[in-house]
């Protein structure tokens, strides 16, 4: 039966790409960037939605969000699972509201307004059915899509405000964004970038491979002379693997140091993060991986660094630059908060 | 109803259940007065009453908490007023509407202790200030989930309210000390995290909160130690002081005080002003809030 077919191959797309994820954590990083993570998340989520068996929009969000369950067990660092799947009930949600017709979902947010004028205690419980809901929402989901792929673009874009000639420029590490980000600022610009290399994977040796194929005049430094050097920088330009809900970062190890260094020197920080990285959580458990080099020693090697908002001076996404202060501001519009425990 | 009726009713609330937050009692004064006022004939009449029984009622209760109680029901009475021109409609829809918001804030202790207390970790170190009923609730359910931590209290003089915290928690079983006002600084190096209450949140994102708080935040950013504030939403004020002589005299002082006393400057006060910079995060039941998205709530509510 078609039916069936179609379900086994759902399934199987989704074991495969649950194996892909725990795969992809150990090791020297993940296979695969966060970007494509994003899409194939999103992609494996529209087709859920086309070809789960549901009658409302309350079984939808509940089949998706069983679904987000297993994906981020599988891989609890990569947060762009997570995000993913609460943009989509987001959408969800909104296009059951616009259904409705109601207009008063301009505002989802819990506000003292809203405890002032509210008619009732809103028990949505989403049980009706909309013939249109299903093709609504996979409109809403390859608009997504579409967002997601012009992402590295959009914020490649805004390099020419941000970076000036002979400006000497430090980064950590390997990010695709601040690749794309710094490669787009070469093809007008003159100037020099540190990469600081960022043991013990060394990421940052390919990084500066790739931005030297791209005439660019690059230094590669190690992490300790990262403060040493520091006097000598006039921007500081990183990636991240997750924004958190307070402003502060969850990044590759060695960031936070950066980070000190910057504040120290009054150097300017910024951070160049698409929002599909945004999440809402706000503690983090700390990640660590161990390797045993010599028989009796424990090698203690986390993966990634907290950076508190207060070192950060400017987010660079797709929509713009921001504030770290706003952050909270941008989640809102993103996520509901009904959903930010999946 | 008359003035002193009402102040007797106000009273009555706050000795009957000593754990309501003295915002909801008011407000539930407020309400009572709008059931029984008979003389209202005009929305602005009644605008113009509630006034001076907020007033009132401020006079036998001056914390900030009253007043930001007070003024979030002015502002409840003209956005429903907005709607419903005609004053008799528009009481019966206020009433039904301030009950359903009594209702609603009576959670909203719950809802933020079950926000800030997965913050809390497992062999923690809690400091706190003085005697804060949501920071109890927050230990309680810290607690419940079995976590294990420790508190240290300031003995928060001039009314020791501290020790009353410290029985409280003693009776909860979980392992506290009281610790002298001055032994702030010597404390702070063994701590983990700070949680303080707040009687009220100020529009920059700052609080009010009882005499001391401003030390412990200072101390906390010293040694680089977390800060962070829980609050119900309904103490959000609309003030924005810049330093500490801003905050307005009659917060300051409690009402017995500013009716006895001449001289104020003779004072010791009762309340101090944390500014925004020293806050780490807010915990409302409106989510968890950075200082900075504060007077977004407000702004969305006042204008």
């Amino acid at each position: 039966m078609p039916g069936a077919d179609k379900e086994a191959d759902l399934t199987e797309r989704i074991e495969a790409f649950l194996a892909d994820l725990k795969r992809g954590g150990c090791g020297t990083g993940p296979i695969r960037g966060s970007g494509e993570t994003a899409r194939e998340t999103t992609a494996l989520l529209r087709k859920v939605t086309a070809q789960a068996r549901w009658s409302s929009a309350g079984d939808l969000m509940e089949i998706i969000r069983k679904e987000g369950r297993r994906m981020t067990a599988a891989q609890p660092s990569e947060t762009t699972v997570g995000n993913m799947v609460l943009r989509v009930l987001k959408i969800i949600r909104e296009e059951y509201a616009r259904s409705r017709g109601s207009s008063e979902e301009t505002d989802q947010q819990e506000s003292l307004h809203k405890l002032l004028t509210s008619g009732g205690l809103s028990d949505e419980n989403f049980r009706q059915h909309y013939v249109h809901l299903k093709a609504n929402v996979i409109e809403a989901i390859n608009e997504l899509l579409t967002e997601l792929e012009g992402t590295t673009d959009n914020i490649a874009m805004q390099a020419l405000e941000h970076i000036h000639s002979n400006e000497v420029i430090m980064t950590v590490g390997r990010s695709r964004t601040v690749e794309a980000f710094l490669k787009d600022a070469a093809r007008k610009r003159k100037f020099h970038v540190i990469v600081a290399e960022c043991a013990p994977f060394c990421q940052g040796h390919e990084m500066a491979t790739n931005l030297s194929k791209a005439s660019i005049e690059t230094t590669v430094i190690a992490d300790a002379a990262i403060f040493a050097v520091m006097s000598r920088v006039n921007k500081v330009i990183i990636g991240t693997q997750t924004v958190l809900a307070n402003g502060g970062l969850r990044a590759v190890n060695g960031t936070h140091t950066v980070a000190l260094a910057a504040r120290h020197h009054s150097t300017p920080l910024i951070v160049c993060a698409p929002m599909f990285k945004l999440s809402p959580q706000v503690v983090i458990t700390t990640v660590v991986r161990n390797r045993i080099i010599l028989s009796k020693v424990n090698v203690h090697c986390p993966v990634f660094d907290y950076v508190p908002p207060e070192l950060i001076t400017l987010f660079i996404s797709n929509i713009g630059g921001n504030a770290p202060s706003y952050i909270y501001r941008l989640m809102s519009e993103l996520y509901h908060p009904e959903d930010h425990d999946l | 109803m008359d003035k002193d009726e009402l102040v007797e009713y106000f009273r009555t609330q706050v000795r009957q259940d000593p754990e309501v937050p003295s915002a909801v009692a008011a407000i539930r004064t407020l309400l009572e007065f709008l059931k029984r006022d008979q003389t209202g004939e005009t929305i602005l009449g009644l605008r113009e009453n509630l006034t001076q029984t907020i007033r009132r009622l401020e006079e036998a209760d001056s914390s900030v908490a009253v007043s930001s109680g007070g003024e979030l029901f002015l502002r409840f009475i003209s956005l429903t007023s907005l709607e419903h021109p005609d004053l008799s409609q528009c009481k019966k829809v206020m009433v039904e509407r301030g009950e359903l918001f009594l209702k609603k804030i009576s959670l909203s202790r719950s809802k933020v202790a079950k926000l800030c207390h997965t913050f809390i970790k497992d062999g923690a170190k809690i400091l706190t200030h003085s005697s804060s009923r949501v920071v109890l609730k927050v230990l309680e359910s810290a607690a419940a989930d079995k976590k294990r931590f420790t508190v240290y209290v300031t003995e928060s003089q001039p009314d020791s309210a501290g020790r009353q915290m410290a029985d409280k928690l003693q009776n909860l079983n979980i392992p506290v000390t009281v610790v002298l006002d001055a032994a702030v600084g010597y404390i702070m190096e063994k701590v983990d995290l700070v949680i303080v209450g707040a009687e009220g949140v100020v529009e920059s994102g700052g609080i009010i909160n009882k005499i001391g708080t401003y030390q412990l935040a200072v101390c906390s950013k010293a040694h680089n130690k977390p800060f962070y504030v829980v609050a119900e939403s309904f103490k959000f004020v609309r003030l924005y002081p810049l330093n500490q002589q801003d905050v307005p005299e009659r917060f300051k002082y409690k009402a017995d005080t500013l009716k006895a006393v001449e001289d104020l400057a003779e004072e010791h006060p009762m309340i101090d002003y944390t500014p925004p910079s020293l806050i780490t995060l807010l915990f409302t039941d409106l989510g968890v809030l950075t200082p900075s998205a504060v007077s977004d709530e407000l702004i969305k509510l006042y204008l």
